[in-house]
C-alpha cells in the first residue's frame, strides 16, 4: 500500500509542477528549463525552515541531519513559495526586458545547471552531495502524515491530492481570468499589448514568479513527504520531464497536463516491472522520442487547448443575438458626442524620420479633424506606416511633434499613447488565432480589474461584475461589425475578411477617440471589402476620429471626408476628397483616369 | 609563486577558451542562420566521439581513419536531425518554440540510446598498435616551459580551434555561398527572391556546424573518454559563448568563448574550481542584463 501511495504522491507532484509550468508555457508561451531547480530551492528552503534548531541535547550535527529554524510545516510552505517567487523574478528580469523567448530558454537553462552546481557546493544550505535528511513530516493535530508508515503514506497522498486540486484550480482560474487573457495575447504577438494600452512586462514577470512560486510550494510538500533529499533530485532531467508533460498533454490544456503527468509518472514504475534496472534510460528514450513525434505529428498535444471536456458552460448573453443597429444604438449611448470637424483631434507637425541615409518621412505636417475619416494616401514607400509608428510611439521621430487635442505626445511610449486616446490597427491583422474572437476583443477593453492579481484575489465579486460588462461591450463591438455570431469561435478559423472586422471591433473596444487603421482592406477578398467599409463608417457614426492608410481608390472616394497626399515622405497636398479630385495633376497621379 | 600560478592559469585559460571558441562557432553558425535553439548540437558532438572510439576498437581503424569516421558520423547525425526533425516542423510553419522542443526531445533520447547501446561506462580512445594490442591512440606529451606546462592536445586545441574559427569566418564573409548565408539570415524573403535555396543553405550550415561540434567531441574523447552524457554541458558552453560574445557575429562568439575560458580559469585562483560553472553562468546573466546584444555585439537596429 505504501509503495502505491508513494507512486500516487509522485504523480500528484508531477501534475502540480506541470500545471504550474503550463501557466508559463501554455498561457504565456514562454518556456522555463529551471522548473526542477526552483522546485529544489523550495524543498531545501522548507527543510531548513522546519528542521529543528541546533540543540546541545540532540546530536544533529553528528548524524548529518542538519539544523533549521524549527518552525511549523505551513511556515515552511510559505517560505518556500516566497523564496522561489523572488528567485524567479531575478532570473526573468533580463529575459523580460528583451522580450525574446529564446533568451528565457538560455537563462533558465543556465540557472538550472548553475543552480544544480550551487546546490552541490552550498553544503551549509543543501547538505552538499549527500543532501538533507530527517526533515520532519507533516503533523496536523497529532495525526501524522509520515510516509514511513502505510496509513501515514495514504494520508500524505490524500493531502497531496488536495494540494494538487488547489493548484489546478488556481491554474484554471488564472488561465480563464482577464490576466490569463493578457498572457494568451502576449503568447501570440509580443507587440500587440502595448498597442492596446496594456503593459506587457508586469504580467510576464508575474506569471514567471507564480510558476516558480507554485513549484517552490510543491517542493516543500516533496520535502515533507520524502524526509530526505539530495541535489540530484532536482536535476535537468526533471525540468525536461515537466516540459514533456505539458507538451505531450497539450500546451495550454490543463486536462492534457493531468493526462501527460499520469502517463509519464506511471512510465517508470511500469518500465521497472518490465525491464528492471534498464528502465531509467528507456524511460528517457520513450518521453524524448514521444516529444519529437508529438511535435512532428500532433503539435497541439493529446488534448489540444480548448478541446477538452467542458466543465463549466458559459451562460449565453443576449449580445449574441444583437443586431448591428441595436449594437450601434447601445454603443452610441456610451460614446462621447463629438462635434465633427470642429477642431483637429490630431496634429502632426514637421515630423521627420530617416533610416540610415534613407529619409522615410521628411517633414510631414497635417491635421486630422475630430469625428471625420481622414485617408493617408500615396504610393508604396510614401512613409504612411512610418508616420503611424511615430504617432503611436513605437518609433521615435528624428524631429517634429505630434499633438493630441493640442497636447504634445511626441515620444511617449505606445502604452501611454494608447491611454491618451490613440489606438491603431496593423497591416497584418495581428489577431490571436488560438483564442476566441470574443477574447480577442475583450482584451482591448480598458480598465479591467481582473488583469490585476490583487483585485482578482481580493475583490472577486467586483472583478466578475466588471468582466460581465467587458464581455457585453466586446459583444456589442462584434455585433456592430456583424461578427457576433462567431464570438466563441477560435479567431484562427475565421476568414481573413472576418479577421479584419474583428481587428476593427478590437480597435473600437479600446474606447480610444482617435483610431488609426493601417490598410483595413488589404488582403480582403472583394466580396468582403464592402463589409469592412461599412464597419469603418460606423466608427465615424460613433463619433470616433478615424485616420486610415488605404490603397483602394473606391474606398477613399466613398468613405473618407478628407485626404492627405503623401509622396516620398512629404505631404504634397491635403484637403477634402472633393477638393483633391478637382485638382487635375493629383487626380492623374493617384486616381488615374 | 603567485605569478607562476597566474601564468599557468592564463595558459590553461587560453586552451579552455580556444575550445569554448570552437563550441561557440559551431552553435553560432547554426543559430545565426536558423534561429533554432539547437540543443541537439550535443548529438553530433557525442556521435563523433563514439564513432571514433567504436571504429578504432571494433573495426580496428587506425587513428586517422577513426577520427574521419567520427567526423562523418557527426555530419550524418547533424543532417538527420535537420532533415527528419526540423524540416517537417518548418514545412508547416512551426514556431521556434516547436523547433526547440524537437531539439529537446532528441537531446533527451539520444544520450540514453547511447547508454543502452554502449553502456554507462567511460570509454577511452584506444587504437590497435603495430603489436596487435589495443593501446593508447597517441602520445599526449607534456611540455614544460618555465613555470608553465602544456600538453600536445592543448596545443592542438589552440591551433585547430583558431584555424576553424578563421576558416569559417572567411567562408561566411568572403565566399559567394557564405554571402548567401548572410543574405538568408538578414532577409529571408529577399534571399528567396534572388534564388537562394533555404534548404541548401541550411544543409550546408548544419553540416558545417555538426562537423565543428564533431571536432570538439573528438578532442574530449581523445583527452578524456567518451560517455553518454558528455555532450550536453559542452553544448551549453557553446550557447553561452554565443550570447556572451554577441549573436550575429561568429568572431564575437569565438572571442566570447575565449574570454569565458580565461574567466573560468582565472576565477579558480580566487574561488574553488567547483564554483567555475557558477562564474560562467553569472557572467552570462550579468552580460544579458547590462548588454543584451552581447559583449562584442552590435545593438539591434
Amino acid at each position: 500500500m505504501g509503495y502505491y501511495a508513494q507512486i500516487a504522491i509522485n504523480i500528484l507532484i508531477l501534475i502540480s509542477l506541470s500545471a504550474s509550468l503550463n501557466l508559463l508555457l501554455g498561457y504565456a508561451g514562454r518556456v522555463s528549463m529551471a522548473q526542477a531547480v526552483l522546485f529544489g530551492v523550495g524543498a531545501f528552503t522548507a527543510a531548513r525552515v522546519v528542521l529543528p534548531p541546533p540543540d546541545e541535547t540532540t546530536s544533529n550535527a553528528v548524524s548529518g541531519i542538519g539544523y533549521g529554524l524549527g518552525w511549523p510545516w505551513w511556515a515552511g510552505v510559505i517560505c518556500a513559495i516566497v523564496v522561489t517567487f523572488l528567485a524567479a523574478l531575478v532570473i526573468s528580469l533580463p529575459a523580460v526586458r528583451l522580450v525574446r523567448g529564446e533568451y528565457l530558454i538560455l537563462l533558465t537553462l543556465a540557472f538550472q545547471l548553475g543552480g544544480q552546481q550551487v546546490m552541490t557546493v552550498a553544503t551549509g544550505f543543501t547538505g552538499g552531495p549527500f543532501g538533507v535528511a530527517g526533515v520532519p513530516s507533516i503533523n496536523i493535530g497529532g495525526v501524522s502524515f509520515s510516509t514511513l508508515k502505510d496509513d501515514g503514506a495514504i494520508r500524505m497522498a490524500l493531502l497531496m491530492l488536495v494540494v494538487t486540486i488547489v493548484i489546478l484550480a488556481i491554474a484554471y482560474g488564472l488561465g480563464e481570468s482577464p490576466f490569463g487573457r493578457l498572457l494568451k495575447t502576449l503568447r501570440e504577438h509580443d507587440t500587440l499589448l502595448p498597442a492596446l494600452g496594456k503593459n506587457p512586462i508586469r504580467p510576464e514577470l508575474l506569471i514567471f514568479g507564480i510558476t516558480a512560486g507554485i513549484a517552490g510550494g510543491v517542493g516543500a510538500f516533496f520535502a515533507f513527504s520524502q524526509g530526505a533529499m539530495t541535489p540530484v533530485n532536482f536535476n535537468l532531467d526533471l525540468s525536461i520531464i515537466i516540459i514533456s508533460v505539458v507538451v505531450l498533454g497539450g500546451v495550454g490544456s490543463l486536462q492534457g497536463t493531468i493526462l501527460g503527468a499520469v502517463f509519464l509518472g506511471l512510465l517508470e514504475p511500469v518500465l521497472r516491472v518490465v525491464l528492471g534496472d534498464d528502465a531509467i534510460p528507456w524511460r528517457a528514450v520513450v518521453y524524448g522520442g514521444a516529444l519529437v513525434l508529438m511535435m512532428l505529428l500532433r503539435p497541439a498535444g493529446i488534448i489540444p487547448e480548448g478541446s477538452g471536456i467542458k466543465l463549466f458552460r458559459r451562460k449565453k448573453t443576449p449580445g449574441e443575438v444583437m443586431s448591428s443597429t441595436e449594437a450601434l444604438d447601445r454603443l452610441s449611448r456610451v460614446s462621447a458626442a463629438s462635434v465633427p470637424g470642429a477642431k483637429p483631434a490630431l496634429e502632426v507637425i514637421d515630423l521627420t524620420k530617416a533610416f540610415g541615409g534613407l529619409v522615410a518621412v521628411g517633414g510631414a505636417s497635417f491635421s486630422i479633424p475630430t469625428g471625420e475619416i481622414t485617408a493617408l494616401i500615396g504610393p508604396n514607400g510614401a512613409g504612411k506606416t512610418t508616420i503611424f509608428n511615430m504617432i503611436t510611439g513605437s518609433m521615435k521621430p528624428d524631429s517634429g511633434k505630434v499633438l493630441l487635442n493640442g497636447i504634445d505626445i511626441t515620444g511617449l511610449s505606445p502604452v501611454k499613447v494608447e491611454r491618451d486616446g490613440i489606438a491603431r490597427s496593423f497591416q497584418d491583422v495581428r489577431i490571436c488565432e488560438r483564442i476566441t474572437v470574443l477574447d480577442n476583443v475583450m482584451v482591448a477593453v480598458p480598465h479591467q480589474p481582473g488583469e490585476n492579481l490583487s483585485s482578482l484575489t481580493f475583490r472577486p465579486l467586483y472583478t466578475r461584475q466588471r468582466e460581465r460588462q467587458v464581455r457585453e461591450r466586446a459583444l456589442e463591438c462584434l455585433a456592430l461589425f456583424g461578427v457576433a455570431d462567431k464570438a466563441y469561435v477560435k479567431a484562427g478559423e475565421l476568414s481573413y475578411g472576418d479577421q479584419k472586422l474583428v481587428a476593427i471591433a478590437r480597435l473600437l473596444a479600446t474606447d480610444c477617440d482617435v483610431l488609426l487603421l493601417d490598410e483595413p482592406t488589404s488582403g480582403v477578398d472583394p466580396a468582403n471589402v464592402e463589409g469592412v467599409m461599412q464597419g469603418v463608417s460606423k466608427l465615424r457614426d460613433l463619433g470616433r476620429t478615424v485616420c486610415l492608410v488605404e490603397h483602394s481608390v473606391h474606398f477613399v472616394l466613398q468613405l473618407a471626408d478628407r485626404a492627405v497626399f503623401l509622396d516620398q515622405g512629404i505631404v504634397i497636398d491635403q484637403g477634402t476628397v472633393q477638393e483633391l479630385i478637382d485638382k487635375q495633376e493629383l487626380a492623374d497621379l493617384y486616381f488615374g483616369s | 609563486m603567485q605569478f607562476e600560478l597566474l601564468a599557468q592559469l592564463i595558459v590553461s585559460g587560453i586552451v579552455l577558451g580556444s575550445f569554448y571558441a570552437l563550441l561557440g562557432v559551431s552553435f553560432g553558425l547554426v543559430y545565426q542562420t536558423s534561429k533554432i535553439f539547437h540543443l541537439a548540437n550535443a548529438i553530433p558532438f557525442a556521435a563523433a566521439a563514439y564513432g571514433a572510439v567504436w571504429s578504432a576498437s571494433t573495426l580496428r581503424f587506425p587513428l586517422w581513419l577513426a577520427l574521419i569516421f567520427g567526423l562523418l558520423m557527426a555530419v550524418i547525425f547533424g543532417l538527420l536531425i535537420l532533415v527528419l526533425g526540423y524540416f517537417p516542423v518548418m514545412a508547416r510553419n512551426g514556431t521556434l518554440l516547436a523547433l526547440f522542443l524537437v531539439s529537446l526531445g532528441i537531446s533527451v533520447a539520444f544520450p540514453n540510446l547511447l547508454q543502452i547501446v554502449f553502456g554507462t561506462e567511460n570509454i577511452p580512445l584506444k587504437t590497435y598498435g603495430a603489436d596487435g594490442e589495443l593501446g593508447s591512440a597517441f602520445d599526449n606529451n607534456v611540455y614544460t616551459w618555465g613555470f608553465v606546462t602544456i600538453t600536445t592536445i592543448d596545443i592542438l586545441k589552440i591551433v585547430v580551434a583558431w584555424l576553424v574559427v578563421f576558416g569559417v569566418v572567411l567562408f561566411v564573409n568572403r565566399t559567394r555561398f557564405g554571402r548567401s548565408i548572410t543574405a538568408l539570415r538578414t532577409n529571408p524573403t529577399m534571399a528567396a527572391a534572388v534564388g537562394i535555396s533555404t534548404k541548401t543553405v541550411y544543409i550546408v550550415v548544419f553540416a558545417l556546424g555538426s562537423l565543428i561540434a564533431g571536432i570538439a567531441g573528438l578532442f574530449v574523447a581523445a583527452e578524456f573518454v567518451a560517455n553518454p552524457i558528455m555532450a550536453i554541458q559542452w553544448t551549453l558552453i557553446g550557447f553561452i559563448a554565443v550570447f556572451f560574445g554577441g549573436i550575429g557575429s561568429l568572431l564575437a562568439a569565438s572571442v566570447g568563448g575565449l574570454i569565458l575560458g580565461l574567466l573560468s580559469s582565472l576565477s579558480s585562483l580566487y574561488l574553488g574550481v567547483q564554483w567555475t560553472p557558477v562564474v560562467v553562468f553569472g557572467a552570462l546573466f550579468i552580460t544579458l542584463l547590462v548588454r543584451p546584444q552581447g559583449l562584442l555585439g552590435k545593438a539591434a537596429v
